[in-house]
């Protein structure tokens, strides 16, 4: 058979090879866009609980190490690695991030953990001010593209675009689509015209 | 649809397995979607006796297109360090005298409590919040805010900023606030300190305040340029640009 005969094999092949390496820019792009979708829902950068109890109001002639101690006995959160008085409220700070808080006779305890996985895959998903990045999102997004447009012609007969591929990427085109109509689109979310404003700062 | 004879027919089988496993699938979407449709329409009781409510000012109390929630949800954003040590917020532009406070200095000032509904352009609503600090137009008259200033820039962590018309970040409920409900705000929700203009989008409220600024010309803020209004009344629906 002559070379161009096998184009298929070849479309099949790279599309291979290019699944392999889009593999790892699709999970982080797939998992953070679902982070991101949902960012009202949660906080994908931290992992924050909240405690509060109440205490005897810090006397306000205690000394800070007085203060510091009564609030963290109450806490049960240790010696404070910092402390901070100001008008009617001791804060105590741990160098894990814990902020303890007495404001009268109510502590509340603030205890935050870093989300490190989704705060890095957010942090590359919102390409935002990094220039490298930007550049190597671009090049993965045309991988994106010849995985879905090679896609197409992989297979022949009634697997292939014949028939059930056509169906799927008719309802792959139609659901944006529809949905587009039945939500009216930007348009229907714009409202009165972006008053005329300045850059100028004065 | 009878199952068909796989041992007269082994070749079905395959088919047969994919056509159950996509019929599950969507039936367990169908499921999961129901389920979550029953919590919203099931919590929706609250948004219901607001929407029935009026405020002082004759506005209904809940804006078009919101609905309630009893907490502020966590909406992203580049938080400060938090730290009320190194906390400072600049009060400056278009003002006789620009000053500096740190967290103590700021608590040594004038306090207010205010109740007020704050409205996160996503649609949610978070009604009668207690919040505790200083009054926008307390630090605008410590300034001497010129008569030219016409606008108010809160600028955060991060270089963010949020513009408001000086009339309404000036109003007696805007605040620049340490507290709500008695308690510190969580890092998320902007700790130490974060502003509070309850009358536009939730936007508005910068977290992890670092400034006040007074300016002649308006000069929309972070969102504002990404699309967002430029002014953001709730109760006009000012969503997008």
């Amino acid at each position: 058979m002559a070379d161009w005969k096998r184009w298929r094999g070849w479309l099949r092949a790279i599309h291979r090879d290019v699944g392999y390496l889009a593999v790892g820019f699709t999970i982080i792009y797939a998992i953070s866009g679902i982070a991101m979708n949902h960012v009202d829902d949660w906080n994908y950068n931290y992992n924050s609980k909240e405690r509060t109890l109440v205490i005897a109001p810090v006397p306000d002639d205690a000394t800070d190490e007085q203060a510091a101690k009564l609030v963290a006995d109450a806490a049960g959160t240790g010696n404070a690695d910092d402390v901070f008085r100001a008008g009617d409220e001791v804060r105590l700070e741990y160098a894990d991030g814990t902020k303890v808080t007495a404001i009268g006779a109510e502590v509340t305890v603030q205890e935050v953990k870093s989300r490190f996985f989704f705060r890095a895959v957010t942090w590359l998903h919102a390409a935002k001010g990094k220039q490298g990045w930007k550049y190597i999102a671009d090049a993965y997004a045309v991988l994106l593209l010849y995985l879905a447009i090679s896609g197409l012609f992989m297979i022949k007969g009634k697997l292939g675009l014949k028939w059930r591929g056509t169906l799927l990427v008719a309802i792959g085109v139609l659901v944006p689509v529809c949905y587009l109509y039945a939500s009216g689109g930007p348009e229907a979310h714009k409202d009165k015209p972006k008053p005329q404003v300045s850059n100028v700062s004065s | 649809m009878s199952r068909p004879d796989f041992d007269r027919y082994p070749e079905l089988k395959k088919a047969w397995d994919r056509r159950e496993f996509i019929k599950s699938a969507a039936a367990g979407t169908a499921f999961m979607a129901l389920g979550g449709a029953l919590v919203r329409i099931a919590a929706d009781d609250l948004t219901k006796a607001a929407r029935a409510e009026k405020r002082g000012d004759g506005r209904a109390r809940l804006p078009p297109g919101q609905r309630t929630l009893e907490y502020l949800r966590p909406m992203g954003g580049d938080p400060s360090d938090g730290d009320v040590k190194t906390f400072k917020l600049r009060v400056h532009g278009a003002v006789k005298t620009p000053f500096e406070l740190d967290y103590a200095g700021l608590l040594k000032l004038p306090q207010v409590t205010k109740e007020a509904d704050v409205h996160c352009v996503t649609g949610w609503t978070m009604l009668a919040g207690v919040w505790k600090g200083v009054q926008i137009s307390m630090l605008a008259e410590k300034a001497g805010v010129k008569g030219e200033a016409k606008h108010v820039i809160l600028e955060a962590a991060h270089g963010f900023t949020a513009n408001a018309p000086l009339a309404d970040a000036t109003k007696d409920n805007c605040l620049v606030t340490y507290r709500l409900n008695g308690k510190p705000f969580q890092l998320q929700h902007g700790a130490p300190v974060r502003g509070l203009i309850p009358d536009l989008y939730f936007w508005k409220s910068a977290k992890w305040i670092t400034g006040v600024r007074f300016v002649k010309d308006d000069e929309p803020g972070f969102w504002e340029v990404r699309g967002y209004h430029n002014h953001a009344d709730p109760w006009k629906e000012e969503r997008y640009g």
